[in-house]
């Protein structure tokens, strides 16, 4: 049993492999400012919602991230092909979302919509990012509730530039 | 045809108290797999939630020490999620009731039984722990008081659908038994929807093998 276990340890371990693409797309100068800072949040069902109004693209981050902290879209294949198509991007921060299972959950319940064109969970920044199909809409309302469908809170929603972390 | 299911729940449980560790709620219209095999017994639990604060699932889960296998309806209540930006926590209530019956030649036939215990939990993406709990009377064929704690950390932060390795150590009490509190090391691997535990209790030489896949 024991050359078993360790056998397997070794074999699994072999199979570590980065796989998620996180890349911003912008900075923002005049960034949108949310109130995740209340990490208790279980009392809390506010969700706020951020826009900025203009687009200055600049040169790319690493991770999805603005300079402030706010999650900005994860960009993944699915994601900048729904972009191209014209979709319109959301990007959430959810609350409890410490494992693939949190992120299975939300890309079954989210991606099960047919205003969603893509959808991606990203662990680092403990962000949902959506880009709706051409033409549809999602409420806030309507996001927090999946989210609720999913397990999880969502704290705070960003849409367009401030998703995508571009701004004036 | 109660013959018939024994059967085909111990060919399915061929592989080893049994109280479910990972997620026993899933998301809503979600369905869950969990086999779990540990110093005593193994069992197989298939869930469905139809809402997200609860699940039902089918159980069947054989005693190898007691040579009894049990079959019950097993509902799972998420009682309370504690959420944070980098953290979350579970309380979770879970009952079954169904029946036990003799296995591998136990003449005591079948009784009805029913079990019942509560669970919590709490991790980050570095940090685990948890603590479970549960009480079975299985009629004719006694009763039996279990729960365990364990406490993990990650060696490394994976990105999603990386391959997450977890290094735990679960400490878990059976009043009832001869070495009633062993010391169980364990490694976790988590990958989509795929998690796998391995581990060894030296105490009864004894091997824990738990196996979670969620649709």
């Amino acid at each position: 049993m024991k050359p078993l276990f360790l056998i397997s340890v070794m074999t699994l371990n072999l199979l570590i492999t980065p796989t998620a693409v996180s890349e911003n797309i912008g900075h923002s100068d005049a960034h949108s400012h949310q109130d995740v800072s209340a990490n208790e949040s279980d009392s809390s069902h506010d969700v706020h919602h951020h826009q900025s109004h203009s687009v200055h693209p600049v040169e790319s981050e690493s991770d999805a991230t603005e300079p402030d902290g706010q999650a900005t879209l994860t960009r993944t294949d699915e994601i900048d092909r729904a972009l191209a198509a014209g979709g319109a991007p959301i990007v959430a921060d959810v609350l409890g979302v410490v494992c693939d299972f949190c992120a299975i959950a939300m890309n079954k319940i989210f991606g099960d919509q047919p205003e969603v064109a893509a959808v991606y969970v990203d662990l680092d920044t403990k962000a949902l990012s959506l880009v709706l199909s051409p033409s549809s809409s999602l409420s806030d309302a309507a996001i927090a509730d999946l989210a609720v469908q999913a397990g999880y809170r969502i704290a705070a929603i960003r849409r367009d530039e401030a998703a995508l972390g571009v701004a004036l | 045809m109660s013959r018939l299911v024994g059967t085909v729940a111990l060919l399915l449980l061929s592989l080893n108290s049994n109280i479910s560790t990972a997620r026993p709620v899933s998301y809503t219209g979600g369905v869950t797999l969990i086999e779990e095999s540990d110093r005593q017994s193994t069992s197989l639990l298939v869930h469905f939630t139809p809402a997200h604060q609860w699940s039902i699932g089918l159980r069947g889960e054989h005693n190898r020490d007691q040579d009894y296998a049990l079959y019950t309806l097993h509902p799972t209540w998420l009682a309370k999620r504690w959420f944070g930006a980098n953290h979350q926590g579970n309380l979770y209530l879970h009952g079954g009731v169904g029946v036990a019956t003799g296995v591998n030649g136990n003449p005591l036939g079948e009784d009805i039984a029913a079990h019942g215990g509560v669970m919590a939990d709490w991790e980050t993406r570095s940090l685990f722990a948890s603590y479970r709990s549960r009480y079975l009377d299985a009629g004719h064929f006694g009763a039996q008081f279990v729960h365990a704690a364990r406490a993990g950390f990650a060696p490394y932060i994976g990105k999603t659908g990386d391959l997450h390795t977890w290094l735990m150590l679960e400490i878990d009490h059976r009043p009832s038994e001869r070495i009633s509190m062993t010391a169980t090391p364990l490694i976790r691997f988590f990958k989509g929807p795929v998690l796998l535990e391995l581990g060894y209790t030296f105490s009864v030489n004894q091997p824990l093998i738990n196996f979670t896949y969620r649709l």
